[in-house]
């Protein structure tokens, strides 16, 4: 017996702690992998990507096990990514047959898709409402508006790169304080405003006769009954206002709690003026700075599997989705009464949504931070006023509305995403168009303006883009490459290698602009350097004709500027409309790209590997339907993780 | 025999919150135990993180010891050669990462433990901030634990060439591994928070009454939630609770408040009336685009919190990592911070960056004049602080993370030997001196991080 219980303790020892070893013996693929995958990848990936040299902070060496391999699944499609782009082996290294790259990637894809077969939703942490959701929904709450990004500390980023991800919103001391001081301004200015008070706070008058019973029951009965009237008006106004505050029907205890606390300030301010608005007042500040209203949090019951989220749940990840803020009266009625999870209930939800004006807040939420456009209100980002005098906060402010209102076009209008890389209009006022030497724009309205040729059209061609990729002194090639690579097509070089100084600063800024194409050029020659310079470089060349603020020129001065170049990938254009109709052919990576980054934003959560079929379907969504975005957003809410979770009662790991 | 000498020895160190760093001898000698005595001043702590790195060759004095003349970067600290000590080859090991890049060399800088490379799922900067540390220690005696102060708000967006979250960039005070402190960059939300009870501002309205009331209410809601929840929930429920216990001790604790007013000498009071108009100016006149005021500013604001004890600790980031900040302000500079650090040994570029790096020095030395100026005991509140000057990055053009610039001012309470100049051996920890100053605060630690020993050669 105790032999057995050894022997069984063993292999309960070796399954827990050594998977690789039992998926040797159990993965039929294994020896296959070891005969014929992995000598690709000792041959061509391991001299730099090794324990010690660990390029890029990759290490290829350790993958033995095929489990392995599935277990970091994420960094194998990227490898794949690279290898099927060509980018890796870089150029100084012996290239791949074909024939090893079809092997390489057909058998990884082939071990990350098996992989793939169990759905996984993922798990959604309770998050909190971020800066800019905290204002959009006091907002559609009170209707007023507060400058929260002045008084709140500024809400940290992260996922694909946005400040609603669910992990990374923290809640110090120092914001509760803010939360309470806001709540209190916010409720304040509500009260004063005596007709929107009143529409939300109806009066409350003692009857004569009820001021009898009191009396009576105090003299009688000795007990105070003054707050049972109001309270009993008051549990309406309340629990109407908690419903929307909290997004969801309240429990019995909650609307318990509420009315305690009503009665317990009304006794308290009896003597003063109004202690029912009083009272109703401070019990909304109390809603404002509940747990259930900062934090939007799910349900997490104890079940392995993963399941469907709650109507409720489900209409809350709708409106911060697609309006930043909290559900409104239909959609919770339609989350009540209705089925969420049924598509065509779903879909005619969704549609109604993209229709109301609260959808235009994607333009300031999503678009902004998915092209690193915060960059320009942060304060630490000036330009030098000596060469840049007409750049001030306003022109900044046309700068970044010119985005939006493009996108809000693009994205619930004409709702072809393509036009984002390029078309032949945008919307500018006055101002900018005299900015961009457009002439007889008049008024401060951004208006739809056609534009004569094909340079402009686009988000390459605006000035925020293009004043964001830029440096406070001049333009910058190099950063408005990465730029493309990054947020277009979502194919980010990889870093510098450690030691060797930026490329980016290596231009002096004294020296004449024709330097810089030589100086960037010089540069590409360093192997170091051109695997990624290559793919950087003639991007933002090719953009030279827009200076620092986005302005066209014809030249730097006495020298010409050259805007033709070759990409990476082999096609050759002779200036920026060119290059946007090249960029438009690379579809594939563009709908890959906008699919993560809204998926990220749609969840609040950093994507992973088992998140790939998601991505692809929206992918292809884009591609099926010629990028548009009514269908996609629908596939998006329609999706696995959007519509299911996992608990994070049963795991968190996974 | 060797037991019970621990244990008084401990409790000595308990008691006083003395020197710990001294040998045990001489923290035996009575006269020292006089200085630490109760109703002596308490010792100040302050972090001051610049990003970027120096510019190579400027930084250190050259002659070694305490005979020596300040260097072309730290000139601006004429007259406290006695003051300071430059620290030469320290450095935080765990900043030697596979990614390069600044980020790994920043949300460690007071932790010098490794982070957790991370677009935001798993935030962790190895451990919590020496500065934190203290703070649990001195949170006690103050009104607040802790000041976190910077200019700059976080940055935003992650950084997909190296994959962080920006945050690690903007955050160096960490309360634990997994949780940065939120970082006050506006000067007068920063004094509106601590001296508003003393200097009220014209449109001031009274405490909201039902305050208490209301945290109650909304924490016993919470805790009520606290069963049956997934770990993150838990994690971010824990914050919620202990953000409003924050809150509810300030509230509770009305007798420390009080102590606190009354502690406020008409000098204090007099020195905060005139910061609060020239916040006000600040804010109307310059319209927050003059740099060097704002940095003013917020120094004067630490100072004072420091000399009227709101509170003990504190750190100043003068900017986030990468810091794209134009400096095109001083004269001969024509670009960005971040752009200059990468000079590549161009003396046109090295010029500015130095002039950039010397910069931030005149401010250290505004802070330290500021600190000199307020008569504390038989010294001056300097006498009883130390203020760390550092960054993440010594040669800024190739990320180097060994050698940092490293300084320290003030007496410590006379526990330091200021006016040295010191080289330590290659690759000493910089957790040495955060493990010396630890001590020093009165905090018991076997080690910090990565320590090895205390710099018993800063000690006096």
């Amino acid at each position: 017996m105790p032999g057995l219980l050894q022997s069984v303790l063993l292999l309960g020892a070796l399954l827990a702690f050594s998977p690789s070893l039992l998926a040797q013996k159990e993965d039929p693929r294994q020896a296959h992998y070891w005969q014929t995958v992995r000598p690709i990848l000792r041959q061509h990936c391991t001299s730099c990507h090794n324990g010690e040299d660990k390029k890029g902070g990759i290490n290829l060496e350790r993958y033995d096990f095929i489990i392995s391999i599935v277990r970091d699944g994420e960094l194998f499609s990227k490898v794949i990514d690279v290898v099927n782009e060509g980018s890796m082996p870089p150029e100084i290294r012996p290239p791949m047959s074909q024939g090893e790259i079809d092997t390489l990637t057909h058998y990884i894809n082939n071990y990350l898709e098996t992989a793939l077969a169990e759905k996984d939703p993922g798990i959604i942490s309770p998050r909190r409402l971020n800066n800019q959701e905290y204002r959009y929904t006091l907002i559609d709450l009170l209707g007023v508006d507060v400058n929260t990004d002045s008084i709140f500390p500024a809400d940290p980023s992260g996922g694909a790169g946005f400040d609603n991800q669910a992990r990374i919103l923290y809640l110090s001391p120092l914001l509760l304080e803010r939360y309470f001081e806001t709540a209190d301004l916010a409720v304040e200015q509500l009260y004063a405003q005596d007709s929107a008070w009143r529409a939300m706070v109806p009066v409350y008058e003692n009857s004569f006769g009820q001021s009898l019973k009191n009396w009576w029951h105090e003299f009688w009965h000795e007990e105070d009954i003054s707050w049972q009237a109001p309270s009993k008006q008051a549990d309406k106004v309340l629990e109407a206002f908690a419903t929307r505050a909290y997004r969801r029907f309240l429990r019995a205890e909650e609307k318990q709690m509420l009315g305690d606390f009503f009665k317990k300030v009304y006794l308290d301010a009896k003597e003063q003026e109004q202690p029912y608005d009083l009272a109703i007042k401070e019990t909304l500040k109390l809603i404002l700075v509940s747990h259930h209203f900062l934090y939007r949090q799910e349900a997490d019951p104890e079940i392995e599997l993963p399941y469907e989220i709650s109507g409720f749940e489900l209409a809350s990840r709708l409106s911060f989705f697609l309006w930043s803020s909290i559900p409104d009266e239909r959609l919770l009625n339609a989350a009540y009464r209705e089925n969420l999870h049924d598509p065509a209930v779903l879909e005619r939800e969704v549609k109604r949504m993209l229709k109301d004006p609260k959808a235009k807040r994607m333009g300031a939420q999503f678009a902004i931070q998915w092209l690193e456009l915060r960059k320009l209100t942060d304060p630490a980002f000036q330009l030098d006023p000596e060469i840049y005098p007409s750049y001030s906060p306003i022109l900044r402010d046309l700068m970044l509305a010119e985005v939006e209102s493009y996108f809000n076009y693009v994205m619930l209008e004409s709702q072809n995403l393509l036009e984002l890389i390029d078309s032949d209009f945008s919307f500018i006022n006055e101002a900018l168009a005299e900015h961009y030497g457009i002439a007889d724009i008049k008024g401060s309205e951004m208006q739809k303006v056609s534009f004569a040729s094909g340079e402009r059209g686009g988000l390459l061609g605006m000035a925020g883009v293009l004043t964001a990729t830029s440096l406070p002194t001049r333009t910058s090639p190099v950063l408005r490459g990465k730029w493309v690579l990054e947020q277009v097509l979502g194919t980010p070089a990889p870093p510098p290698p450690p030691n060797v100084p930026e490329l980016e600063a290596s231009h002096d800024t004294a020296a004449g602009p024709q330097t810089l194409r030589v100086m960037l050029e010089k540069h590409r020659a360093d192997p170091a350097c051109s695997s990624c310079h290559n793919a950087m470089d003639p991007i933002g060349l090719g953009l030279e004709n827009f200076d620092g603020l986005g302005r066209w020129r014809e030249s730097y001065g006495e020298l010409s500027i050259d805007p033709a170049g070759v990409l990476k990938s082999g096609e050759s254009f002779a200036g920026p409309s060119e290059l946007k109709q090249i960029l438009l052919t690379k579809k594939e990576l563009f709908a890959r790209n906008f699919s993560k980054k809204m998926l990220s934003y749609a969840l609040g959560r950093s994507l992973g590997f088992k998140d790939s079929p998601t991505i692809k379907e929206l992918q292809q969504s884009l591609i099926d339907t010629d990028f548009n975005t009514t269908a996609f957003i629908i596939t998006l809410v329609n999706s696995y993780p959007f519509r299911y979770k996992k608990s994070d009662n049963a795991d968190i790991q996974s | 025999m060797k037991k019970s000498w621990h244990i008084s020895r401990r409790r000595m160190l308990k008691g006083m919150g003395a020197c710990i760093a001294l040998p045990l001898l001489e923290a035996m000698n009575p006269s020292i135990l006089r200085a630490s005595s109760f109703g002596e001043p308490p010792k100040r702590a302050a972090f001051m993180f610049a990003p970027n790195g120096v510019c190579p060759g400027k930084w250190a004095p050259e002659k070694l010891g305490s005979d020596f003349a300040l260097s072309p970067i730290l000139s601006p600290l004429k007259g406290f050669e006695k003051d300071i000590l430059v620290l030469q080859q320290l450095m935080n090991k765990h900043s030697i990462s596979t990614v390069d890049g600044h980020y790994t060399k920043t949300a460690n800088f007071l932790t010098s433990m490794e982070i957790t490379r991370t677009i935001g799922a798993n935030v962790n900067s190895g451990g919590v901030s020496i500065d934190q540390l203290i703070a649990q220690k001195t949170a006690k005696e103050t009104i607040f634990p802790s000041l976190v102060y910077g200019i700059d708000r976080i940055s935003s967006g992650v950084d997909a060439n190296v994959g962080f979250t920006r945050l690690y960039g903007s955050s160096i005070s960490w309360k634990t591994p997994t949780t940065p402190c939120a970082k006050e960059i506006e000067a007068r939300f920063a004094f509106d928070r601590m001296f508003r009870t003393i200097v009220p501002r014209r449109d001031a309205k009274a405490e909201n009454p039902y305050k208490q009331s209301i945290l109650d209410v909304v924490s016993e809601d919470a805790k009520s939630l606290q069963r049956n929840l997934g770990i993150a929930d838990q994690n971010k429920l824990a914050e919620y609770l202990e953000s409003i216990r924050s809150i509810e001790m300030r509230l509770e604790n009305q007798d420390q408040l009080e102590d606190f007013k009354a502690g406020i000498s008409p000098s204090i009071k007099k020195e905060l009336t005139h910061l609060d108009i020239r916040i006000d100016e600040y804010v109307d006149i310059t319209a927050g685009i003059d740099i060097t005021e704002k940095v003013r500013l917020m120094l004067d604001i630490m100072a004072l919190a420091f000399w009227s004890d709101a509170s003990r600790v504190g750190t100043f980031m003068f900017g986030n990592s990468v810091s794209g900040r134009n400096f095109s302000f001083l004269e001969g500079v024509r670009a960005n911070f971040h752009s200059l650090s990468h000079h590549q040994n161009d003396v046109r570029r090295m010029t500015q960056y130095e002039k950039i790096n010397h910069w931030h020095i005149e401010q250290i030395a505004y802070f330290l004049q500021k600190l000199k100026s307020i008569p504390e005991a038989n010294g001056t509140l300097l006498d009883n602080s130390m203020v760390l000057f550092g960054s993440g990055l010594s040669d800024g053009n190739r990320h180097s993370p060994f050698n940092l610039p490293i300084m320290l001012a003030g007496g410590g309470g006379g526990c330091l030997k200021t006016g040295q100049n010191l080289l330590f051996e290659e690759n000493t920890p910089l957790a040495n001196l955060y493990l010396t100053m630890g001590r020093t605060m009165g905090v018991e630690m076997e080690s910090f991080a990565d320590s090895t020993r205390e710099l018993g050669e800063i000690l006096a």
